[in-house]
Parts: structure tokens; C-alpha cells; sequence
């Protein structure tokens, strides 16, 4: 997900009126933040906001500079709220939005990439969020993310051989200092292994490698323990 | 005194998505074809592989039966398509596969990926392309696929049998115990954490020390090859 989790509000009820209001919402967080998106600071605003950070940054101006004259204030306006949806975080308000505001803009693999995993959980529309990785896979080769997604949605599907393959892939892009992900990824790939072929030595090496990027990754403190304790390791 | 007459059993269960409660009904019904008609009497999916006479097997299915179910127990027991079992993307694929989100020959990447090779092979004559077609179809029916949880489309076809059937009440009373009192995000969010529950499970040791996925598939291997034996004796 593209934000940790701050504080939960009540989900919103399906409905036109009811996204108006997250709409409005959404402008006032803008609005207090001082911004005023123009013709001259939407590409920096849409930059600085949605993907401060590389790679993230470098894919988003690639997407700019290549859809330049089908986006605009408008799109950045989209983003931004986006981002603020992101940020609450409320996931039906982000995958309506994501449906609504952006379906009439050419697809942008690093927001589907992002999006897609909200689509997983709100509507379970599993397959569409599949497409959405695959894009990103096919489309931002030297991002890590879309691979673990896949290699999650495999484990899921019962295929743990493609899980592991895909986590593997993952492995090879993830960015050294990316401890959230890369932890995570470590942590995954070691419980596959130890359920497709019961092998303890390279989960205990997974899990140890997903603590030593994460230190705090209490989980992966659990699991370690029972890798290395007398009873059967049980993976739920 | 014993009643032996049928009796009506009502269970009430919950399930993470509508569509898997769907398709548990399927996947009960694929374990009643395959279900031993008695002591050492023949099961109805028996009956039919070896007699080719589908009215014989539903003989004594009891008339309190609805008709619905009996059209299911009929579709079920229908000869198999002999080139590609595309009939595997309407069965339940049993416990294994009852809730993964439906998906059929759009989403299947195993066989398109394998049709796109067979499309830009260049071919002697029309007969020997058609032929490696159906070694493809042959090919993706008894392989693994990746959305099938493991199980062949082969095996998909075949069903559940009586340790599977077993296998899955546990695992979903042990899913409803785990998962009720949970809140989700969304309905999705519930489907994501029962898979999690499942594919834990499936390779969790049961004191026979196989695990519920060794034990299904080799349930589903033997009903396969009992049917093989079945029609090879009839033709």
C-alpha cells in the first residue's frame, strides 16, 4: 500500500453525494496546504506530491512528459486528491476515485501499480488488480513492487512455485535502503519456500534477512522463533 | 431401531465472497458423484464411467432431490470432451480452489501462452499443426496449472472425493472459527485473509503426516485412474 495506516475513519457509503463530499474534503486538505494548482506548477505539484521519492519520481515524469498534451491542471488536480485519499487512508474512497477521475487519462503503470492493491481488498476484484501488476511489471522493469504483488497473488492462488519465482525477481530489484519492502519480500519468500518444499534453512535465512532490514518486524521475530524451535512450524 | 430413509441435513455456513458460496455448493455436489453408493457399492461417477448410462447412475438418487441438483449430478457425469478440458473452468476444483475469484480462458495464462506458441510455429501441413494442437490440449490438461492451486485440469474434472470432502468441512469450520470475529476493509480484504488461512493450512501435517494438499491429490490421482480402468473396461 502507498501509505502506512494513520488514523481510521468511517468507511463512506457508496453513492454520488457521498464522493462529492470526499471530493470536497479532499480540496480543503489541498487548499490548506496552501496549494493553487496552474498552468505553470502542475507537473512539479503532481511530482513533489504523489512521488517524492525515486523511482516513483522518475516513472511519474516520464508519464508527464509523454502524455503531456492529454493531461494538465485537471489530471493534477486528480492526483492530488488522490494522494489525500491515500493518505487517510480510505480504500473505497481511492479505488472510486481512481475509477472516476482517471479512466478518461491514458494509464499510468505507477498509479496502477499503487491503486491496484486497494482494488484487492475492496471489491476482491482480484483479476483486474492482477492486470494492473502485470502492466506495471511489463512497464517499470526496474521496480520491485509489481513482482512481490504478483509473487503475493500467486501464493494466494495456490501457486507456490510461480510465488517463489516471482519473489525471486523481486529480490534482484529491490533497492538496498527500501527496508519496507525489501522485509517484506524476504519475509514472504521465506515462508513459500518452507511450505512448497519444507526447506527450514532457507526460510531461517529469509526471515533473518527480512530482520536485518526491518530490525522492528515483529512478525518476522514470531516466525524466526518457531523456524527455530522444537515444534512444527505452523504458517498461520 | 436404524431409519435408513434419507434425511435432510441444513447447515448454515459463512463464506468471504458470494461466488465461493456458489461454488461450495458445486464442490459438495462433485463429492456426492464421487461418494460410495454403500458398503463396496459403486459411487454414481462409477456407475456411469463403467455402464456410459447416466439415468443408471442417478437411480437411486432419492426423489426428494431437486431437479436442480439433479441437472448438476447430470452435468457432472456427462462424457468428457476429448480434446481440452475446457469444462475444468466450470468445476469447483474443490476445497483448494473454492474461493479463488472466478476466472476462466480470458485469464488463463497457461494456455494462452502455450496457444501463442503454437501460433507462430510454422507447420509442414494443416494435419500436423492440428495434431500439435491436441498435444497442447493433452499438455494442459495433465499439467499442474498455476490457478488450480496445483491440480490438473484433469484432476479439476474428476472431483473430490471422500477424504477431500472430510478435509474441507474441517478446514471450513476451522475458517469460520478463526474468521468471525475478524473485521475487513472490504469484501476483498475477507477473501485475502481466508486464502491466507487456506494455503496454510493445505500444508500443514495431519497425523498421518501428509499434508491436506498431498492427501487431495492423491485422492484425485486415484479417482482418475479408476475411471481410466472404468472406461477402458467398457470400450
Amino acid at each position: 500500500m502507498k501509505s502506512k495506516r494513520k488514523s481510521r475513519e468511517p468507511s463512506m457509503p457508496a453513492g454520488s453525494g457521498e464522493y462529492r463530499q470526499g471530493i470536497r474534503q479532499a480540496d480543503e486538505v489541498i487548499t490548506k496546504n496552501g496549494i493553487e494548482i496552474l498552468a505553470d506548477n502542475w507537473q512539479q505539484l503532481a511530482l513533489d506530491w504523489f512521488a517524492p521519492r525515486e523511482p516513483d519520481r522518475s516513472a511519474l515524469a516520464r508519464y508527464i512528459t509523454a502524455n503531456r498534451d492529454q493531461i494538465g491542471v485537471a489530471w493534477a488536480r486528480e492526483i492530488l486528491r488522490l494522494q489525500v485519499f491515500f493518505g487517510v487512508p480510505d480504500y473505497k474512497r481511492i479505488v472510486e476515485h481512481y475509477d472516476r477521475a482517471f479512466r478518461s487519462y491514458p494509464r499510468c503503470a505507477l498509479i496502477e501499480m499503487w491503486v491496484a492493491g486497494y482494488i484487492t481488498r475492496t471489491s476482491g476484484d482480484f483479476w483486474r488488480a492482477r492486470q494492473m501488476y502485470w502492466n506495471a511489471a511489463t512497464e517499470l522493469p526496474s521496480f520491485a513492487k509489481p513482482h512481490y504483488e504478483l509473487g503475493f497473488m500467486n501464493y494466494l492462488l495456490g501457486d507456490f512455485p510461480g510465488a517463489v519465482e516471482r519473489f525471486n525477481q523481486a529480490v534482484t530489484l529491490v533497492a538496498a535502503n527500501d527496508a519496507e519492502l525489501g522485509s517484506r519480500i524476504f519475509y514472504n519468500r521465506g515462508l513459500v519456500r518452507m511450505a512448497l518444499e519444507e526447506d527450514k534453512q532457507a526460510a531461517i535465512a529469509d526471515v533473518e534477512e527480512a530482520l536485518r532490514r526491518k530490525p522492528d518486524y515483529a512478525q518476522a521475530k514470531e516466525t524466526l522463533r518457531a523456524l527455530k524451535g522444537k515444534h512444527k512450524w505452523v504458517p498461520w | 431401531m436404524v431409519n435408513d430413509s434419507p434425511r435432510i441435513e441444513i447447515r448454515t455456513r459463512s463464506y468471504p465472497t458470494h461466488a465461493s458460496a456458489e461454488r461450495s455448493a458445486l464442490m459438495e455436489f462433485e463429492f456426492a458423484v464421487n461418494a460410495p453408493g454403500g458398503k463396496d457399492a459403486p459411487s454414481m461417477a462409477e456407475i456411469a464411467w463403467s455402464t456410459g448410462d447416466i439415468r443408471k447412475a442417478l437411480a437411486d438418487v432419492p426423489p426428494i432431490v431437486p431437479p436442480q441438483v439433479r441437472r448438476e449430478f447430470q452435468r457432472l457425469l456427462q462424457p468428457w470432451h476429448p480434446g481440452r478440458y475446457v469444462e475444468s473452468y466450470r468445476r469447483s476444483g474443490g476445497i483448494l480452489n473454492l474461493f479463488t475469484p472466478p476466472w476462466g480462458e480470458k485469464q488463463d495464462e497457461s494456455w494462452n501462452n502455450l496457444l501463442a506458441e503454437w501460433k507462430a510455429r510454422t507447420f509442414a501441413d494443416d494435419r500436423s499443426r492440428r495434431v500439435a494442437l491436441a498435444e497442447l490440449e493433452q499438455q494442459w490438461n495433465n499439467t499442474p496449472h498455476p490457478f488450480f492451486a496445483g491440480l490438473t485440469p484433469a484432476q479439476v474434472m474428476i472431483g473430490g472425493g471422500p477424504q477431500e470432502a472430510k478435509l474441507a468441512d474441517e478446514f471450513l469450520a476451522h475458517m469460520e472459527q478463526t474468521l468471525a470475529k475478524q473485521t475487513f476493509e472490504g469484501e476483498g480484504d475477507g477473501l485475502v485473509k481466508t486464502l491466507l488461512l487456506l494455503r496454510g493450512w493445505q500444508v500443514e501435517p495431519q497425523p498421518n503426516g501428509q499434508t491436506p494438499m498431498q492427501i487431495i491429490l492423491a485422492e484425485r490421482s486415484g479417482l482418475l485412474v479408476r475411471r481410466a480402468h472404468s472406461l477402458s473396461e467398457t470400450h
